[in-house]
Formats: C-alpha cells, structure tokens, sequence
C-alpha cells in the first residue's frame, strides 16, 4: 500500500513537474511573447526619457511631490535602463530568443537540407496560391529542357524525373534567405553578451588636468600627462576644435604622445581617453600680475609679471617671490584649516606666493584680487605686494572608459547586417513543375511558393511561363 | 540671397503641383495626368538635389548639421523612394499620398526659425570625417571632400525614416481601401488604388527596407559615439528612441510571422511605428534634453 502511494505520489509529482515545465517552455516558445516584450520594452523605455535619470533622490521629490517621488524612487525609473525589472526584460527576450531557436531551427535546416521532391503528386500544385496550368504546343521533352535551361539562368537549383510523357521537376533558390532571421536573432545574443561584458568588466570616469599634471590611473601600470591644451576657431570665430596633446608614461618612460580632440580619442592598452570638457583652470595660473609698493610713499608703485612657481627678483628690492597656490572662488574650511574654492568661477580670485630674502623664505601670504592690501604681505616691514591681475591657464576635461564588451558588440553588429540582407534581400522561392504530354500539345502546371515577398514571385513564374509558351 | 533656399522655394512649388496631379490623376483616372505627376516629382526630387549640393557647397560640410538640412535629406529620401516604388510596381495613385506627407514636410521646414536653416560651420562634436578617406582623397587634392561618421549616420537613419513614412502611408491607404472592401462597398474613388492585400504587402516591404536601414544608422551612431562621447550606448533620449522606434518594428516583423497579425493590425503597427519616428525625429529634439545636436 504505502509503496504504491509513494509511487503514485512520485508518478504525480513527475508529471506535475513536466507539464509545468513544458507549460514555461511553451510559453517561452511563443511568437506572441516576443510581441508583448518588444512593446513592452518600447513603452517601459518612454519612461526614461521623459523622467530625468540619475538625479539626486531630492529632486524627484521636489519635481513630482512625495507620492510621485517615492513611486518614481522605489520601483527605480530614476535609473530605470540599469534597474532589475528593465534588465529582467531584456533577459526574458534573451531567453525568449535562446527557446524559440533551439525549437524551430533544427527542424527548419532538415527541411532545408532534405527538401529535394524529385516525385510529387501533381494535385500539390493546385494547392498554393500562385499556380498556374497551361497547354503548349511542343514534346514534353522540349518543353522540360526549354524549363531547365531557363531555370538555370535564373539561377534555380533544379531536380527533375519521369520519361516518356511525364516529367517532373523541383525547383528552388535562396534557401540561405531562411537562416537570416536565425542570423539576427544570434547576433542580438551576441550584442546581449557585449553589453553584459562590458557592464562588469569595463568602467567609466572622468577627470580634470591642468597642463603639465601628471595622474596615475589606480587600475592601470602607466601614467597619462597633459603637455598642451588648445581651441582652434573657425575664421568666423565659432569654435573649431577643442585639442588636448597627450603623454603616456609607463615604467618612466615616454611611450606614447597623441594630440586628441573631439571624436579622436586616444586608445592605450583598451583604456581610451576622449577630450569631454574644458575651461579655465581654479587651481593654477600661467602667470600672476603683482605690484610691490611702500606703504606709505606715493609712486612707487612697480608692476611685474610672476610666473606660476617660478622665483622672480623684485625689481629694485632685496626681495624675490613665486606663486604657488591659486584659488578662483576663495574659501576656508576652518575645522579642517584647508582652503579651497566654492566653484570653478574666479568669483574671489586669491593666490598663495611665498616672499624670499635671499635664501630666507620671509613669509607666505594669500593675496585677494577684490581685497587689495587688507592682510600685509610681508609682516613688520614698510612694503607690501598687491594682486592686481593675473593669465589663466586652461585645464583640459578627458573622459576615460574601458570596455572589453566593445568589440564583441561590434561584431554582434556584423552578423546583424549579414542576418538582415539574408532575412529581407534573399527569398527562399519553390518551384514544383509537372509536364504532361498528350496528343498534340503538352500539359503543364507550374505553382510555388516564396517566404516573402509575392510580387518577386508572380514576375518569376509569370517569366518562366512565358519563356516557355512563347516557343 | 543663398542660393540653396532658392532651389527650396523651387522644390516646394513643384512639391505642390506634383501633389496635386497625383490627387488629380487618382480622381479622374486620365493616363497623361499621371505621367505629368510623375515628371513633376521627378523635377521636385532634381531640385531637392540641387537644395542639399547647393546647401554643400555654402556651407564646405555634407548638408546634413541642422534641422532644415536634414528635413530636405527627408524630403529627398522619400521622394527618391517612392519614385523606386512607383517604377518597380506600377501603381501611380499611392504618389497623392506620399506626396502630401513630402509637402507637409517641406511646409514644416519652411516654417522653421532662422536659426535651424541658417548655414553653419561643424561644431566640434560633428567633426568626424572618416581618416582613411580623407587621405584616400588627399592624394588627388580632394580631401575636403571626404565624409564621415555624421554624414553615413545621418544618410543611414534618413533612408530608414522614408521607407517608415512610406509604410506609413500605405497603411493609412491600406485602411482606407480595406474598409470599404469589407463592407463588399464599391466607391469610385478607391478603385485607382490596388487592392489592400497588395497595399499590406507594400507597406511590409517599405518596413524591411526601412528596419535595416535603422539598424545601421542605430549601429553607425552607436560606432561614432564610441569615438565622441567615451561609449557605444549612453541611454541619450534620442539613442533611447530610437530603440524604441525599432522595437515597434521588430515588433511588427514579429506579429506578420504569425500569421494573425497582417493586414489590420499590421496597419496599426505601421501607423504607431511611425508615430514614434516622428517623435524620434522632432519630439525629441524639442522636448527632451540629450547629448545630440539636433534631429
Ligand atoms: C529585438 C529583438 C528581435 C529582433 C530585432 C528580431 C529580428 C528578426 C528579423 C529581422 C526577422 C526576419 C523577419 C522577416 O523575415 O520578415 C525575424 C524573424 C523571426 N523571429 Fe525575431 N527578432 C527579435 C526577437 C525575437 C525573439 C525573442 C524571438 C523568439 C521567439 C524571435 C523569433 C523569430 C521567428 C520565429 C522569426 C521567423 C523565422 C523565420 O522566418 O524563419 N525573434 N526576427
């Protein structure tokens, strides 16, 4: 008793598990899903154009209100191409696609490889849709060699059979049309893998240089360093480029030099930079414009020009100064004593030099542009320095990315274009000819098919026909 | 005056007068109407020619960096098309159709403001000329004249557009004729058109012509990013539509393999496809921020 329950129960459970799982296989084997995920697809992907991506969490709220906000928060539309229902979809159309091929291509290139008929049932061409019969006044003999040769010209595999009075023949062309969908729908696999590839192995940043930094990349063995940065203009004065001249070090050797610019980035062992950004520097200056003055007597005032870190006699003094800080938005952090700048504006424009007597570093002051003279420059002593100008430097934006998914995108994207000229341009076409003599004239019916494309097909049959009826 | 506006005026008038032959010879049915409709859109596509080589030369840069540029591109594609269509199956009266969608797009660029026709320099993004090319055609001193990843992307996507604003138009016919034909109804009128399985099955065909073309403007885009922008795919409104635009076809590749889907619905898929074409297109372009210069 016990062991029949338990075998009952195991009979039941099999046939509970197989029934579901061809009921999923089904389901994912279906046409009509491939329809509903594309639409789907479309219309979840409206979402994200219309509701700007990746803001920060506060904005959402602000701009749609606390409902709306927290709906648009908690099912991810604020990054929804990388959310896990978006992804989830593209895995069910990847499946979907991997089911519907497993299913139907085997039987698909048996049939096109056995599909030969030498002998038919003549009744088979009545039954499509483009047939036609007619009566022709020579042997069949003649006419099935008239067809034949005309076949052939046309490029049409052929078959045929029979003697006597009776012949048949098999016609086709384009069979390797058929494997176009099957191409495609491979190479979206292909394009699939591509991007998950590069979504773990590859990484996106961006950073700021000013001319002559040099950044080491925390991944990567070798240095970048930025040795020009430049805007050419049109002779109308529109911008024409934005150039950045680059230098690859690797193991204190300079191995590669490259000028990039927009759509011309530079490619080093898979890590590309492209020239993204660009503007005046807030933390480095060409030169500073500085005038020494006493601080009491009237004109003696002289103006010189300091380069960035470079030490500069003051003319007529026993005093030389160097710049080496820069800040364009002024600002003082006072728990953690740091200066640094509210914004890349030069909205309070201050710099940092050092004053030397000699040797002897005397002091080292900030000195404001809007604020001339309010902190002395040099402490106990009758002359000061004034800020009064300065030459900016420019700093140069690059984006850098490795994607080791790239490649395998491209080529997903070959065997798309293959796919697509075998699935639209090539047509699988079936010709089943039957001949018949009898008396005087020479029967024929002629019918076939063609996957798509019917207008091809009706010229096709309508040139045979009349190649041979025309004799 | 620029010259390229000029041929513009031209073409528009002959957009009209071709129009209206084509409505005339769907009306009326006279042979020599047609054939006058025909030579004149053969004229309007000569001087929508002349617009983009006059508008080449102005401008030293393929014709295709602002909005009004690539309307008359559009404008050319489609005409070109449909003179294909029109050579290959014969049948005239689908021109009124397809010529009113043409002339209200040149309606649409002449209303434009100044500032998307006006002839401009590339900005920096659109430089892209292919470098192979540039010194191919440098050895004959020809190297302004080479193109580039704008020029192939923009030509690509364009193409596609037309054969989606041809389907569209013969689904629209399609509906049109089908629902007179079902209630076993003869009208006068829709007897110059051919008969709706036919017109389903053109509108099929301008979809494989168009999805493809799509494709490999989507592709190309997809390659010059890789070059411009630090990546192939960056979910950019316009990239997204564009996806969006295919998915609907491919989804309507899809419902005619099951064989349910043709003829109707198909039509409708035809018609919302290219709804989203033209948000593709314009929408985007107006209404959406995003990382393209334009169109
Ligand atoms: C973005 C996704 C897809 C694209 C772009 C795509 C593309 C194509 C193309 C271009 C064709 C040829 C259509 C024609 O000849 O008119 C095709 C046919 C087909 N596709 Fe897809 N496909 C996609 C997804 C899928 C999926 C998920 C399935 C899974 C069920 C599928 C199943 C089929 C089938 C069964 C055919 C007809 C095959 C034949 O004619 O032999 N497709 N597809």
């Amino acid at each position: 008793m016990a062991e029949n329950a338990k075998q009952a129960a195991e009979g039941m459970d099999a046939r509970w598990y197989r029934t579901l799982g061809s009921g999923i296989w089904a389901f994912l084997n279906s046409l009509k899903l491939t329809i509903f995920i594309l639409i789907a697809l479309a219309a979840t992907s409206i979402f994200g154009t219309a509701i700007e991506q990746n803001a920060p969490l506060q904005k959402y709220i602000a701009e749609y209100g606390e409902t709306w906000g927290n709906l648009i928060i908690y099912t991810n539309l604020d990054n929804m191409y990388y959310s896990w229902w978006f992804r989830g979809l593209i895995l069910f159309l990847a499946v979907n696609i991997v089911v519907c091929t497993l299913e139907r291509f085997p039987p698909k290139w048996k049939s096109l490889l056995e599909h030969k008929q030498e002998r038919f049932d003549p009744k088979l061409i009545e039954k499509f849709a483009h047939h036609e019969t007619l009566s022709i006044g020579a042997s069949p003999e003649a006419v099935r060699d008239r067809l034949l040769q005309v076949l052939r010209k046309k490029r049409f595999g052929t078959v045929s059979s029979g003697g006597g009075d009776e012949f048949f023949i098999y016609a086709w062309k384009g069979r390797i049309g058929r494997l176009g969908s099957d191409m495609t729908h491979i190479s979206l696999l292909l394009i699939l893998l591509g991007a998950l590839v590069g979504s773990v192995y590859g990484y996106r940043d961006s950073i700021f240089m000013n001319v002559g930094n040099t950044v080491k990349f925390s991944n990567e063995s070798f240095m970048l360093r930025l040795d020009k940065f430049w805007i050419d203009y049109y002779d109308t004065g529109h911008i024409r480029q934005y150039n950045s001249l680059l230098t690859i070090i690797e193991d204190g050797k300079e191995v590669m030099q490259k000028q990039i610019w927009v759509n011309e980035p530079l490619d080093y062992k898979g890590l590309k930079f492209y020239q993204a950004n660009y503007g005046l520097s807030w933390n480095k200056l060409e030169e500073a414009q500085l005038t020494f003055r006493h601080k009491v007597k009237e004109g003696t005032e002289v103006s010189f020009p300091v380069k960035w870190n470079t030490a500069t006699d003051v003319p007529n003094s026993k005093y030389s100064v160097k710049v080496i800080g820069y800040t364009a938005d002024f600002a003082y952090d006072e728990e953690d004593n740091l200066v640094y700048s509210k914004s890349e504006n030069p909205n309070n424009p201050a710099i940092k030099i050092e004053v030397y007597e000699g040797e002897k570093l005397v002091s080292s002051p900030w000195l404001f542009l809007n604020y001339p003279g309010i902190f002395p420059a040099i402490p106990d002593s009758d002359h000061d320095f004034v800020y009064t100008g300065h030459k900016g430097t420019w700093f140069s934006g690059l984006q850098y990315s490795k994607d080791p998914g790239t490649n395998i995108v491209w080529v997903g994207s070959a065997v798309m274009g293959i796919g697509f000229i075998m699935a639209f341009f090539i047509y699988h076409r079936r010709v089943w000819i039957h001949i018949k003599g009898g008396g005087q004239s020479t029967e024929m019916k002629i019918g076939g098919t063609i996957n798509k494309n019917t207008f091809a097909f009706e010229r096709d049959i309508r040139e045979i026909t009349e190649s041979v009826s025309s004799n | 005056m620029i010259l390229s506006l000029v041929f513009f005026t031209f073409a528009f008038i002959f957009y009209i007068l071709t129009t209206t032959a084509y409505a005339g010879y769907w009306v009326f049915r006279k042979k020599w109407l047609g054939q006058i409709a025909t030579a004149m859109a053969c004229i309007a596509l000569g001087a929508t020619t002349m617009v983009l080589i006059s508008r080449a030369g102005e401008s030293g840069h393929g014709p295709f960096s602002n909005l009004w540029e690539s309307m008359v591109l559009f404008i050319w594609a489609t005409n070109a098309g449909y003179l294909l269509m029109e050579y290959r199956y014969k049948f005239k009266a689908i021109g009124a159709i397809v010529m009113s969608i043409v002339t209200l797009a040149m309606l649409s660029a002449s209303l434009l403001p100044y500032r998307f026709k006006d002839v401009e320099p590339l900005n920096p993004a659109l430089q892209s000329k292919w470098k192979w090319m540039t010194s191919l055609l440098s050895r004959w001193d020809l190297q302004n004249y080479a193109i580039g990843w704008l020029d192939f992307h923009v030509v690509t996507t364009f193409i596609g557009y037309a054969a989606f604003a041809i389907s569209f138009g013969l689904a629209i016919l399609y509906l049109l004729k089908n629902r007179y034909e079902s209630r076993q109804q003869r009208v006068k009128l829709l007897e110059a058109i051919p008969d709706s399985k036919v017109l389903d099955e053109m509108s099929y065909r301008a979809i494989a012509w168009g999805f493809p073309f799509l494709a490999v403007g989507i592709v190309s885009g997809a390659i010059w990013a890789n070059y411009a922008w630090g990546g192939y795919w960056s979910w950019d409104p316009k990239e997204t539509w564009s996806l969006i635009t295919w998915f609907i076809y491919a989804a309507y590749l899809h419902a005619r393999v099951t064989r349910g889907w043709r003829g109707k619905r198909a039509a409708y898929l035809s018609i919302l496809g290219f709804a989203a074409v033209v948000f593709l297109y314009w929408g985007v372009s107006f209404i959406l921020p995003g990382l393209h210069a334009y169109a």
